[in-house]
């Protein structure tokens, strides 16, 4: 057979042709270009498979299932805009910094992290409130659900105590930073559930 | 009831020739501790696939903090579901169908919320510039032939469990696989001219 550029995506397809395909490749620049890409896509691939601690995702997880069991209601927006204002301004403040276009893209400048950590702070005070208003009825009461909703605010609490401690060593990470807003964002969501479901029933 | 052959194929699908350790001889004794809702079971679950779940909701949403939500919101999903789950196919394929689902899901979302999935820039430190160029062009070519080449040529899966997990006939995987690794050939014959 004599092989032409034409047939080469038949080659491709079909590993009987190979041999003829290589041959012809020796004597055609384009071909061989042809051919090195197609090796050099699978020889690459396995190089993009992504790894990345995540040392705040099981306790998401786990912080999820514990309180899987009671039935999961949609939350009306419009009473919570507070707190969803101060989601919103914490992650204006986390994501500014990368819009800066500096060499630092991974890390918070001095003065972004002044900003972070005082929305933080607006944020975590809110919460608290939330927690005021939500804790008492929660401790008290001897409902499955609401031992559900303690265990599962326990379990959030010591993950963000485990990532406070971890941002405490690396206050300029982002990536630290950004944990630690999905935490506090969990928190919220499950008081506001909490609530929610106490108002109902 | 989980056959032999499918035990082997979710051997395969644990990452890194891991097992489920000593606590579970075998995925019926785990499938049946997720069903207790015992959550060590679960625990094993995400070190057993957590990782390889990750990288391929990485590369379907574009970016970490998307693809971590999609790892979470896919636990909660297998946990709720689990009475659901008899075992059609392995616990791992089962995973990465959903983790697949939540990703086109949370992508839609994305669209409607700004108009464009956000995606992660380069990390510092490029690496050499095809592989780059690869990364580029794999977020360019048909979602479903990207997939197929993700979990085939990325992750290492085999066309048989590619095929259980998107629910298509195995040659399909395979023509998807040829078409993806075309239209990147093609992309990257582009960049570098």
């Amino acid at each position: 057979m004599i092989f032409e550029c034409r047939d080469l995506e038949r080659a491709l397809r079909s590993s009987e042709l190979m041999p003829e395909a290589r041959a012809h490749a020796e004597r055609c620049p384009e071909c061989r270009e042809q051919l090195y890409l197609w090796a050099e896509i699978s020889r690459l691939a396995p190089t993009l498979h992504e790894e990345w601690e995540s040392p705040a995702l099981w306790p998401r997880i786990r912080a999820d299932l514990a309180a899987a069991a009671p039935p999961r209601k949609p939350i009306p927006l419009w009473r919570w805009t507070p707190a969803a204002a101060a989601v919103v301004i914490w992650a204006v403040a986390l994501v500014a910094p990368r819009h800066g276009g500096q060499d630092t893209s991974d890390f918070l400048t001095e003065d972004a992290l002044r900003e972070v950590q005082s929305a933080e702070s607006a944020y975590a005070r809110s919460i608290d409130k939330l927690t005021a208003v939500a804790g008492n009825r929660l401790q008290q009461s001897p409902a499955p659900l609401a031992a559900a909703y303690r265990e599962k605010l326990a379990v959030l609490d010591a993950a963000i105590a485990d990532v406070k401690a971890n941002v405490e060593s690396n206050r300029y990470n982002i990536y630290m930073q950004t944990q630690l807003a999905s935490l506090y964002r969990e928190k919220q969501k499950t008081l506001e559930e909490w609530l929610e479901n106490a108002k109902r029933n | 009831m989980v056959g032999a052959d499918e035990l082997a194929l979710d051997n395969k699908l644990t990452p890194r020739g891991q097992m489920y350790g000593t606590d579970y001889a075998s995925e019926a004794d785990l499938l049946a501790a997720c069903r207790r809702r015992d959550i060590r079971a679960f625990e094993h679950l995400y070190q057993a696939h957590g990782s390889r779940l990750k990288s391929i909701a990485y590369h379907v949403a574009g970016n970490r903090q998307d693809a971590e939500d999609a790892v979470q919101e896919t636990f909660l999903k297998l946990y709720t579901a689990i009475h659901g789950f008899h075992g059609q196919s392995s616990i791992g394929t089962w995973l990465c169908r959903i983790v697949i689902n939540v990703c086109y899901d949370l992508a839609r979302k994305r669209r409607r919320e700004t108009g464009a999935p956000a995606e992660d820039r380069p990390a510092a430190g490029s690496p050499p510039a095809l592989r780059v160029a690869l990364q580029d062009a794999l977020r360019r070519i048909n979602p479903r032939h990207r997939t197929v080449f993700l979990l085939f040529e990325v992750e290492g899966l085999r066309h048989a469990e590619i095929a259980s997990i998107l629910e298509v006939p195995e040659g399909t995987s395979k023509a998807w696989l040829f078409e993806a690794k075309k239209e990147l050939k093609r992309l990257l014959t582009e960049t570098r001219r």
